[in-house]
Parts: structure tokens; sequence; C-alpha cells
């Protein structure tokens, strides 16, 4: 997507959003359950600013060296066996998987969960080419059952309660109603069971790309994005450029923060690591592995002032903490990410024309930089693209007249209570004209004001 | 680390991840062990390459020689880690890291030589050439996409045995 679309319509969606209780009550829940397990799950870690500290300085020292790193993750990989891809954008993305599947006459198709595959918009392409897609990940599953996108980068299908799960599966798949958690997920299975045997080709996202081997890191707990790997003959794997990590040696301090981070689990049930495709001798491993490095705007990212934000792991720690997206949930920003990280990197995939309402979503109270395990210091970007919004002059005009206003009135007394006045005797006026979208949400003046109301 | 520190910190941290853990000595107690826990899952699918699943092996006269088709799945893993009670698999000498993910119980057997203290000593020891499939387990599989519920066996097996040697 490029700048001059249309913009995001983050403010109608967060007025829809507020208004739809059931969703309003699962984002509580899950934000609050997820809050409280992280840290539970980070209180016995001694050190843990240490570790912070550390695996922040991996991923900046990745950054200033990113070009090298991949270089040598492309000649690694290559040297394992994989086939290296680089894609400039999502079309070209799209179009390398798509021709590397038809090549070898791949029609039935399993995906691990992808975010990378989300913000290229895969799916679509490859089905109007006639291949079947199935999404195996449970949430991700869910929602193309529905034909929804995820609202949350770790638990894609947050916002769906169990009540709607088992209306959805008893539809979809002519099962009896269930809305039992453990009954739904053993249907999953035996849905799914019979795609992994029978597919032809498997597609997954990576968590980390390893430069020194060549390997691919996937953190998972499902199982999915194990079979999507080895099951099938072949693998393709997406996934963004600032996804490396120098070497295995670096991957434990990620092991530790990123599954706390994520789900409050000391590590998840799997990390696989995988180098190159089946070698000679080998019973484990696709026959064949393309790996597509994605751009998508990386390189002009990294060469500019918000560039922190490709230091994140996708943890979603900082969309569980932030009061905006905990009340409005994920689908309101439009998008693929949500949350904090969500909006900044989506404000600079997508450009400023049609990003900037996302540049509002935030109170910049600061809990996102708290809580990021790799201390992308999310406030600041914040703050940066509001500066750059204005500078782009995106800024609602009418918004910086009244705050230029305020600003003057609020460093004259006279002035200030001249405009309290003002705004008493007009109220009943602008309540009028307003009506309930305006006056609704706004209190009325206050008769006196609350300084003179002090002793 | 005292090498029974090591191992109680393993077995502990496994339990605590939802695996089932059993310590024994000697081939007898890992055959008595094995015949409690694999008592009624059948076919079996047990590679009988190293000399401990030979000896497994023996116990089972339903085997598969495709472990998508066992109900079961034992064999001897490439080693542990004790920091967070995981099992690694390892696709080094021919060994098929899916038979652990296909079956819906995997039962593995660890020797205890082969417990690394933490996640660094682990990466530290296969990084310069990892095999094309390492992945490490801790409990069986697991999700909470609906409504953060626990749920267990998803793709993976719901159940997961380990017996330490």
């Amino acid at each position: 997507m490029s700048p001059g679309q249309t913009s995001l319509a983050f403010r109608g969606n967060s007025v829809r959003a507020l208004e739809d209780s059931a969703l309003r009550a699962a984002m509580k829940q899950a934000t609050d359950t997820f809050g409280t397990k992280r840290s539970e799950a980070f209180a016995p870690v001694a050190d843990l600013e240490a570790l912070r500290d550390r695996a922040s300085a991996i991923r900046e020292d990745v950054l200033a060296n990113l070009p090298m790193y991949v270089d040598r993750f492309v000649a690694s990989a290559t040297r394992a066996g994989a086939v290296v891809h680089r894609a400039n954008d999502a079309a070209a993305a799209r179009e390398i998987i798509r021709r590397i599947l038809a090549d070898r006459g791949a029609r039935r198709i399993v995906k691990g969960k992808s975010m990378v595959s989300e913000e290229v918009e895969l799916n679509s392409h490859l089905e109007a080419a006639g291949m079947e897609v199935v999404e195996t990940d449970l949430g991700e599953y869910i929602l193309q059952m529905e034909g929804e996108t995820p609202s949350h980068i770790i638990v894609p299908a947050i916002h769906k309660n169990r009540r709607q799960v088992g209306r959805l599966f008893a539809d979809r798949l002519g099962v009896p109603y269930t809305e039992d958690p453990q009954e739904l997920t053993q249907i999953a299975r035996k849905a799914l069971r019979e795609k992994f045997l029978s597919a032809d080709a498997g597609i997954s996202g990576a968590n980390f790309a390893v430069a020194d081997t060549g390997s691919l890191v996937l953190v998972t707990n499902e199982g999915n994005g194990r079979m999507a790997t080895t099951v099938p003959p072949l693998h393709v794997a997406i996934l963004s450029l600032e996804k490396m990590l120098p070497s295995l040696n670096d991957l434990p301090a990620f092991l530790r923060l990123l599954p706390r981070s994520a789900t409050g689990q000391t590590i998840t049930s799997y990390v696989s690591v995988i180098t190159g495709p089946r070698k000679a001798g080998d019973a484990t491993g696709a026959k064949e592995l393309h790996v597509v490095l994605l751009d998508n705007g990386r390189t002009e990212i990294l060469a500019g002032e918000s560039r922190d934000i490709l230091k994140c792991i996708r943890c979603g720690a900082c969309m569980n903490v932030c009061p905006v997206y905990r009340t409005v949930g994920g689908h309101a920003y439009g998008w693929t990410y949500p949350g904090p990280m969500g909006m900044v990197l989506t404000t600079l995939l997508t450009g400023m024309g049609k990003a900037h309402p996302l540049v509002d979503a935030s109170t910049l109270c600061g809990a996102c930089v708290e809580v990021c395990p790799v201390r992308v210091p999310l406030a600041d970007l914040i703050l940066g693209l509001r500066r750059r919004k204005v500078r782009d002059r995106f800024a609602d005009p009418w918004e910086r007249r009244g705050m230029e206003a305020f600003g003057k009135a609020a460093a004259s007394p006279a002035l200030f209570a001249l405009g309290q006045r003002l705004a008493r005797l007009f109220w009943p006026m602008v309540r009028a004209l307003g009506g309930k979208d305006v006056a609704g949400r706004m209190p009325p003046p206050a008769k006196t004001p609350f300084h003179r109301r002090l002793p | 680390m005292s090498g029974a520190g090591r191992e109680r910190l393993f077995l502990e941290n496994a339990a605590i991840a939802a695996a089932g853990v059993r310590s024994v000595s000697g081939t007898g107690d890992l055959l008595a062990a094995l015949g409690q826990i694999v008592a009624i899952d059948s076919p079996v699918y047990c590679p009988g390459v190293t000399p401990i699943e030979r000896a497994a092996a023996a116990l089972f006269p339903v085997r598969v020689d495709d472990c998508a088709e066992a109900a079961v799945t034992v064999e001897e893993v490439f080693g542990a880690i004790a920091e967070t009670g995981t099992l690694v698999c390892s696709s080094e000498g021919g060994r098929a890291v899916q038979a652990g993910l296909l079956p819906a119980h995997h039962v593995a057997i660890v020797r205890r030589d082969r417990i690394f203290d933490t996640l660094d000593d682990f990466f530290t020891a296969v990084a310069g050439a990892p095999p094309t499939n390492l992945t490490l387990v801790t409990g069986p599989s697991r999700t909470a996409d609906i409504e953060l519920t626990l749920a267990i066996g998803v793709h993976g097996p719901g159940r997961l045995d380990i017996i330490l040697v």
C-alpha cells in the first residue's frame, strides 16, 4: 500500500469497537490475563534488566550491520542447501512464492502462522492462482473460516469468544455444537491432520534467522509450525530482513525473553531450528527449502529516524498493556500490526498519508516502553511520528488552530477567564449544533472554575 | 551444577511444563516403566537404532515403520536442557524428528549424561554446525487461542512422558 490512499479509519473503527460489548469483554479478559502471566513469568528471572540490555544490544548490532548480516545469512543458508530469494516489496514476495509453488505443481498448501505473510496478503494471491491455502494455527484457522484478519500478533482470534467459535465450527465443519476449548481443539486437530498429510507444500514465517548458520528459528506451541516445515516435501519460509541474529549463541537471550513477554511461558512447547532442507542420510525436513527475504520498506526505515522499531521481536507485550489497544482491540487499527509497535510500523510501512490517524492512537503513558523486552523506545517513536504528522501537514488544521489559541489563553489569566465565560455562554449552542457526537462525550463547563473552589 | 542437581532441576522443570517424568536406573527398570507408560497405546513407533531403543522395541509386538500411523512414539532423544525442562530432538544420524510430533503420545528416553545445564550450554555445543533440524520440546503441544483457555494436544502430542536413564 502506498501513501496517498484513503487514510485508515481509526476513529470510526474505535467508536464501533467501543459499542461492541462482547469485543470489549474479550479484550479485557485476554489482556488482563496476559499481563498477569507475563509478570509471573518474569518474577523468578534474576538480572532481568541485564538480560534486556543484552538482547537490546544484539538487536542494535544487527540493525547497525544489517546488510552484512543479511549477506552472511544468504551465504550460509545457500551453503546449507536452501534457495534464498530477495523480495523488494509485497507484490514481488507474493509472485516469487506463487511461482515456486506453481512450478512444482503444488496445489494444496498448509500454512504456519506468519504476520509477514499477512503483511503481503499472500493467501488471496495464491487462492486466485487456484491453490488451496489452509491456515493451521488454531487462531488463524478460526479467522480464515470466518473471513477475518488477526487482531493480535500472538493470539490472532483474541477478539472471539468460545460460543462464537463453537457456532462457527458447527456451521462450517458440520460437527455437533460445543463451546469447550479442548473439544474444539480436537475437532481442529482432526480436520487439519488430513491437510498436513496430503499437502504439497508448507509455508511458514520465522521468528529469527541466524546469519552464521543460515538457520531459521520458529518459536511455537501448537506444533503446526513443525508440521508445515517437516511433513510436506516443499517448505517456503517468508520473513522480513530485520529478523536476523548473528549466531545461535545469541538465541538463548531471546528464548528467555520472547515466550515470557508473549504468553507468560518460560519457554514455548516447541522451538525449531531449521538449517537447510533434508540432506543425504536425513529422515527429517522438506526436500526443498526456499527462503523469501522481504524488504518492503525496511531498508528505508533503517535509514530514517524511526529505525529502532526494527529491533522489535513481535512478542505483543506492548499491545497487551496499551490502554488504547485494550479498549478498542486490534481491528480498529485497520492494518496487519496493531498496538504500539503496530501503529509505528504501519505508519512507516504504509506512509503517513494513509496511516496518520493511527499516530493519535496512544496516550503516551509509556506502559509499552516498560514492558518491551528489547527496549524499543516506543513512546519516543510515536512522538517522533506526531511531529512528522504536523510537519507533513496531516494534522487537522482546526485542531492546530485550537491548540494555538488554547496555548495563548493558557498563558494569560485574563484571556483564560474570558474563554471560560464564553464556553459557559455558548455551551447550549454547542450542544444543540454538535449533537450527541460532540457534546455527548464532553462534560459541560463547570459553573465555578476548579481553582475558585479551593479554599 | 552437580549431576544430581542438574537432574533434579530438569525433572522439576519438565514436570512444571506438564510432561510426565520418571527417573530409572538400568534396563530392567526402564522396561518396567515403559510397560506401564505405553500400556494401552498401539501401534508403537520405535526406531530401534540405539541400544536403548533396541531393548525397548522388544517390548512392543505391534510396531509400525511409519510414525504417522503410530499411536505412540518410543525413542531415545538427543539430550535435554535443565534450565527449562526441555527435550532436544535432533535430525542427526538420520533421526525422524517428526516422530515426536505426529503420534498423540510421545515417550522420550534421555540419558543422564546428555543433560545440558542451560540454553547457552546447549546452543554453544551446536552453534558450529547444526544438523538439518533441532527441535526443543517442552511439555505437550498446547494452545490458548480460544479465550486464552489452555487446550492440550493441538497438532502435536497431547501426552509427553520422559524417562531419564
